[in-house]
């Protein structure tokens, strides 16, 4: 694994190199002073290196080198520099390039914020970030033993330049350090060795930096990592992260107690949990592996992140390894920004997992929406790009393009943004609701058809009998509805003629109205005939509410001749109140038992 | 006067015709239990997660995964090595595959359609959506028998009944989950076919069959059964062509398709077990044919013809049969199958089958746990069925009166026991409801008065309202009952265990999935575990690595080894786990927490076993007991448990560990004793990994030693 990764990184550094660059070590630059921290109090090792850069020529310089250290070149996951003057910082660029000359080493173009005159000089930071650098010695140890391990490396300042005066200062883990380098200067107190002040050493020069210490901090790797970003513009990114990981310290050998284990607390290099955190706004968080949920988790809400500890299944003691997966949603307004049609993604391309993590293969895919094109990715640091893929889900048709991206030798450091840029049209939103509302509306044409449509070979005579008998059934009652609603007109009517006495107006309503009525009742009469040759029984109700229709009209004609009365004089009011109300009541008592006997028909 | 009453009202009910009420009513009632049947079954993925529950369920999941993946003739032809080493197993020809045929068409589908749902979600929700689709078939089964009221009162029975619950939970994949389906399909069809005599349903009941017998091997008592209702019919005079033409045709397609099965191969036509079928299949064509003789022929005639030909026929038959069993055509009844009949058979001479628990003898209170209102209205039921008797119902009574009996036998056939119980509770919970219903007084004030004038029955009224108060308070309180029963007992998958903490919350015990997981990423791909069998399947499908037996307990000599390595001391354990490749060992140990069913529970079934093979003979169970004839792991227990494989691998270490408060070190809590062997070292094992909760603890087999100069 370790001989792959490192013909990876080779392989990628070659690919820039061949790509970038080319430059020339200037003679007329010196490193007046280097201050270099070199912290292995982790399993990864964190150079910080301090240098104040003169020019001592005669023309401004733009930029200077930096070499890796040969011992560290195939290691090295992260770089980074800082112009330091007095008390303000900025970011410099860092660039990858090569120089003829030294074909074998690793350089690197760190690029000045603002040209350095002659016989100036400037302080520069460089942070430099090694992954398994450091060696467990020995290489395996038993449950109750401690871990330690070598850091080998250069004494020296590794430098295309002459540097004038330097010192060295290694952080160990604990104040137990089992031996150093004695080269002198050196001192030691708790857990720093301090090498140095050196003076006046040449470009390239090389010395042996040896330092065995205990070190039980967690050497957890993450060997593979799958990072799947799937977008939904419905307002949701769901993030699902598959980790394999290893504990790459010293392996165990011999057995594992769990006596020991639980009673002694010894084993102290093993992992038993770490912290991982996600972004404030992570809902729906799960944390499982291929057989299941993991229950041995912990989750904690903090101000700006949402923590959540994660125990493995089992303890992961020197060369064990575990997988699992994890996953959230995050709500989309606060990665996702749009202009018109153009959408652009912005998040991290890598999350932390464990403080001082190393992620060594990471594979991130980004899942845009259906039908989105002219897409744009914009890493934050060199990645790989694979080619496009599909990706389809629940009501997919065309499949999502899949963005895949990949990068090698990770670090804390690497927690950057990136942007993703595509266009996607806002109506295609409704396709997959329309897709549902389609399906179902074929659906239920489906099942109509399917009802409306006769199957049988045979004939049926009582089934059919009983279809047309019940479909005259709801002739009638749709006519004894609109005969009832025919009785309301009645009424207004009369209410009408009774206040504004027009006795013409009256005569034309009531004979239209009287015409709707007699077309009713002919319609139903033949209904009746035809119910009556298929022997229902229902023809007689039918029957029945002929007859009390027939009572009913009678009181309507009583009714109007009353109020014609009424409206002649011919009838006291009060002799009118008295008639239409007995009159009324009838009506009522009819309408409620015509009522009746429509609704069981 | 005012009201032609408005289109979309709350009448629109009332104004539909009474035809389509009863359809809307019908469907709806149904529905609602089909759902329902579905999500009562969801208690477990509430209460823990959607995973697969206890042993044979992974097994099933492992194929269906392989099936899923790799297509329907890598797995017909799948010989297995990851089991049963160094034998292997074909697995192909020696499992139903109607069940992993079925989730994988399912997964297929649905991800044809783009809805990406994984094998493990598929298998999960199986059995509660065929439970669903039992509902349905139930409702047409005693749709058939009796009518759509009694249908629906037994399909909304059996929807929650905890019988059927306990082995269809989300979760439980297992073989049965679609059984009862394809079963109560068949009977259905079945009795369809026999009620019209007609070709086709006759022919979609062979299907039906066919399906069933993919899936299950409980499909003997399906062809048992059937056979058994013609043969009645026969003795009762209702045999007629419609009977001859549903089993002639049923019985020939269903056998033909039945052999289809790479496991049942030629077994229907030569174990014992379907000889039944195959004997009602020739009675059926002598009795068509006598029919035929009797209606051409004068009666003295026919008699003596009758006579002369039962007799040649009768000693005909037998002798063929006789000489097929002494030549080895039919195939002796296998054990599984005595032991239905004489439930003692087994424990008395096949340790195998005996050590299951769910081939144990059914306790009695467990029909009343499983089955609550049901074993009253059963009898309730047969009365209804029997007041009124047809060939439908002839049918149901002999398989309520024979899923009785085997239910009795064998606590997993409660299984079969549930469907018909719910079918006669339905039928005799609707006619007793149908019979008070009409007696319910709901007439107007009006009416009233004249009917209480009725003296040839007081209180009639009275009488009908209390039977249908207490009716509906009885099938309130089985709800009641299923509900809690399902989500108190029959929900927990076994392979992670809860218990209440102090506080009250619940203590989640994963400890199982932590060794199998543990297995799975740090052992090497090819190692070989040794374990008990009832952790085979778990091992090769969550730890996916190679075991020496698993639950398909098909070479008892191999198991024995086993069971003898478990049994001997370590340095002959040594022998037979170096002679068998072992590199792990794995035991089930629940001292600490107090769970109950661990390897030295288990332990005499291992010594059992181990001593009843020829390698093993040195085994004897009277060896493992005090001279008081006890089995203790305590100071006074026999030397020989104290000192053997089993007991120094559950109790290593353990010696020193405090348990309980007040108690010394080394007390088990299950066994309740302090143990008797407490400071020994093991020589040719060593500790690999102990879950949390000690309730896994794996070791690794030693190499040889380098020889000495």
């Amino acid at each position: 694994m370790a001989k792959y990764l490192q013909l990876c990184i080779l392989s990628i550094i070659l690919a820039t190199v061949s790509t970038a660059n080319q430059d020339t070590i200037s003679s007329s630059i010196v490193n007046t002073k280097v201050d270099r921290k070199i912290d292995v109090s982790s399993h990864i090792v964190k150079i910080y290196t301090t240098v104040t850069v003169e020019n001592k020529g005669s023309s401004t310089i733009k930029s200077f080198l930096f070499v890796i250290d040969p011992s560290l070149q195939s290691k090295l996951s992260f770089i980074g520099a800082v112009s330091k003057s007095g008390d303000d910082t900025s970011k410099l660029s860092v660039e990858s390039t090569r120089v003829e000359s030294q074909k074998d080493k690793v350089f690197f173009r760190i690029n000045l914020a603002s040209p350095l005159a002659a016989g100036k000089s400037t302080t520069v930071e460089v942070e430099t970030i090694y992954a398994h650098v450091l060696k467990a010695y020995p290489a395996e140890i038993l449950q109750s033993e401690k871990q330690l391990v070598i850091f080998n490396s250069n004494l020296y300042f590794y430098s295309p330049y002459k540097t004038l005066t330097q010192t060295t200062s290694v952080t160990t883990t604990s104040s137990s350090i089992e031996s150093y380098t004695r080269t002198k200067p050196v001192s030691v107190s708790d857990n720093v060795i301090k090498y140095g002040p050196f003076e006046e050493r040449e470009p390239f020069v090389e010395a042996e930096l040896k330092v065995h210490e205990e070190n039980n901090s967690p050497f957890l790797t993450i060997t593979s990592m799958e990072r799947i970003i799937e977008i939904s513009h419905w307002g949701n990114i769901a993030v699902e992260e598959h980790i394999d990981m290893r504990h790459s310290g010293a392996t165990l050998k011999g057995p594992f107690s769990r006596f020991d284990y639980q009673r002694n607390n010894d084993g102290v290099s093993s992992i038993k949990s770490f912290r991982t955190q996600f972004p404030a706004a992570a809902r729906d968080v799960y944390y499982r592996d291929e057989i299941g949920n993991v229950s041995t988790s912990n989750m904690r809400e903090l101000e700006d992140s949402v923590e959540l500890e994660i125990r493995p299944r089992f303890p992961l003691f020197g060369g064990w390894k575990t997988q699992y997966y994890i996953g959230y949603n995050i709500p989309s307004y606060e990665y996702l920004f749009n202009r018109g049609n153009d959408y652009g993604l912005k998040m991290r391309f890598v999350d932390h997992i464990y403080d001082d993590m190393v992620v060594d293969e990471l594979t991130v895919r980004v899942i845009l929406p259906e039908s989105a094109k002219n897409i744009v990715v914009d890493p934050p640091y060199p990645v790989k790009r694979g080619s496009n893929e599909l990706h389809y889900t629940y009501l997919d048709t065309i499949g999502r393009p899949v963005i895949v991206l990949y990068k090698t030798n990770l670090v804390e450091q690497h927690i950057q943004d990136f942007t993703v840029t595509y266009s996607f049209q806002k109506m295609l939103l409704l396709q997959e609701p329309l897709l549902v509302v389609g399906a179902f509306y074929l659906l239920f044409l489906l099942v109509i058809i399917y009802v409306r449509l006769d199957f049988s070979i045979t004939k049926d005579e009582a089934k059919e009998s009983r279809l047309r008998v019940s479909s005259l059934i709801n002739e009638v009652q749709d006519a004894q509805d609109k005969r009832s609603a025919l009785y309301q007109s009645y009424d207004d009517a009369i209410n009408k003629y009774k206040s504004s006495k027009d006795t013409t107006t009256f005569g034309n309503s009531r004979k239209k109205i009287n015409n709707d009525y007699t077309a009713l009742t002919k319609q139903i009469n033949t209904i009746h005939a035809q119910l009556k040759t298929e022997g229902s029984e229902a023809s007689e109700r039918v029957a029945e509410l002929q007859k009390l229709d027939g009572q009913y009209h009678d009181l309507i004609n009583s009714a109007i001749s009353q109020a014609e009365k009424l409206i002649s004089n011919k009838l006291s009011k009060q002799q009118y109140l008295d008639a239409d109300s007995a009159n009324n009541t009838k009506r009522e008592d009819l309408e409620s038992k015509m009522e009746a006997l429509r609704a069981t028909l | 006067m005012k009201t032609s009453s408005a289109p979309f009202g709350a009448g629109w009910l009332l104004r539909m015709s009474p035809q389509k009420q009863d359809t809307l009513l019908k469907l709806m009632i149904l529905t609602i239990a089909a759902i329902l049947a579905f999500s009562t079954r969801l208690f477990s993925v509430l209460q823990f997660e959607s995973v697969i529950h206890e042993f044979d369920p992974y097994f099933n999941y492992r194929t269906t995964l392989f099936l899923a993946e790799k297509g329907f003739y890598n797995f017909h032809n799948w010989f297995d090595d990851r089991a049963w080493y160094p034998l292997g197993r074909i697995i192909g020809g020696t499992i139903y595959p109607g069940l992993m045929v079925t989730s994988a068409a399912i997964y297929n589908v649905l991800n044809f359609i783009n809805i990406t749902i994984n094998v493990r979600n598929v298998c999960v929700f199986l059995a509660p959506l065929f439970a669903s689709f039992t509902t349905v078939v139930t409702y047409l089964f005693t749709k058939e028998l009796k009518d759509a009221g009694a249908g629906l009162v037994a399909a909304s029975m059996l929807a929650i009944v905890p019988g059927y619950i306990s082995r269809s939970v989300a979760g439980s994949y297992d073989n049965e989950g679609i059984a009862i389906f394809c079963m109560l399909l068949t009977y259905t069809l079945w009795v369809k076919a026999a009620k019209t005599g007609s070709l086709f349903w006759s022919v979609l009941c062979a299907l039906a069959y066919f399906y069933m017998v993919s899936s299950w091997g409980g499909y003997v008592f399906l062809i048992n059964l059937i056979p058994l209702h013609v043969l009645i019919l026969m003795f009762t005079g209702r045999f007629s062509h419609r009977i001859y033409v549903a089993y002639s045709s049923v019985y020939c397609i269903g056998t033909i398709l039945s052999m289809q099965i790479a496991f049942v191969g030629f077994q229907p036509v030569q174990s014992s077990e379907h000889m039944a079928a195959l004997g009602v299949f020739g009675l059926c064509q002598i009795h068509a044919f006598v029919d035929y003789l009797r209606s051409k022929l004068s009666v003295e005639q026919f008699n003596l013809l009758f006579k002369s030909l039962v007799l040649i026929s009768g000693s005909v038959m037998f002798g063929a049969a006789a000489v097929a069993t002494a030549a080895g055509k039919i195939s002796p009844w296998t054990g599984r199958f005595y032991s239905l009949l004489d439930p003692s058979y087994a424990k008395n001479n096949i340790p195998i089958i005996a050590s299951v628990s769910e081939h144990q003898p059914t306790a009695w209170s467990s029909f009343y746990f499983d089955l609550q209102l049901l074993v009253f209205m059963f009898p309730v039921g047969l009365y209804y069925c029997f007041s009124k008797l047809t060939d439908a119902n002839i049918f149901i009574i002999i398989y309520g009166v024979t899923s009785i009996y085997f239910s009795g036998v064998m606590v997993r056939l409660m299984l079969v026991l549930a469907p018909v119980m719910c079918i006669l509770s339905g039928i005799g919970v609707s006619s007793v409801l149908n019979t008070y219903m009409k007696n319910l007084d709901v007439s107007t004030k009006k009416d009233k008065k004249q009917k209480k004038s009725d003296n040839t029955y007081p209180l009639k009224n009275e009488i009908a309202t209390g039977v249908i108060m207490i009716m509906t308070s009885f099938l309130i309180m089985y709800t009641f009952h299923c509900t809690w029963v399902t989500s108190e007992a029959y929900s927990s998958p076994s392979i992670v265990l809860t218990a209440r903490g102090g506080d009250n919350g619940k203590i989640i015990f994963d400890d199982f999935r932590e060794a199998y997981y543990w297995l799975r990423q740090n052992t090497h791909y090819n190692a070989k575990i040794m374990s008990w069998w009832d952790y085979g399947y778990q091992i090769t499908a969550i730890a996916n690595r190679t075991v020496l037996v698993d639950n398909n307990t098909w070479n008892n000599t191999h198991i024995s080894r086993v069971g003898q390595a478990m049994a001997s001391t370590e340095d002959k354990a040594y022998e037979i786990m170096r002679e068998l490749d072992v590199d792990y060992v794995l035991v089930i140990f629940g001292g600490l927490t107090g769970y109950s069913s661990d390897d030295i529970n288990k332990f005499l079934w291992m010594v059992r076993i181990g001593g009843s093979t020829d390698r093993g003979s040195h085994i004897k169970e009277a060896d493992y007991y005090t001279p008081q004839g006890e089995f203790r792991v305590d100071k006074d227990g026999s030397p020989i448990l104290l000192n053997c494989l089993m007991y120094k691998m559950c109790y290593y270490r353990f010696g020193s560990v405090y348990t309980e408060g007040g108690k010394p070190t080394g007390y088990d809590r299950v066994r309740n004793t302090e143990i008797g062997n407490k400071d020994f070292e093991l020589e040719v094992l060593e500790e690999a990994y102990t879950t949390e909760h000690w309730l896994v603890r794996i070791y690794k087999v030693k190499n040889l030693e380098n020889r000495g100069i």
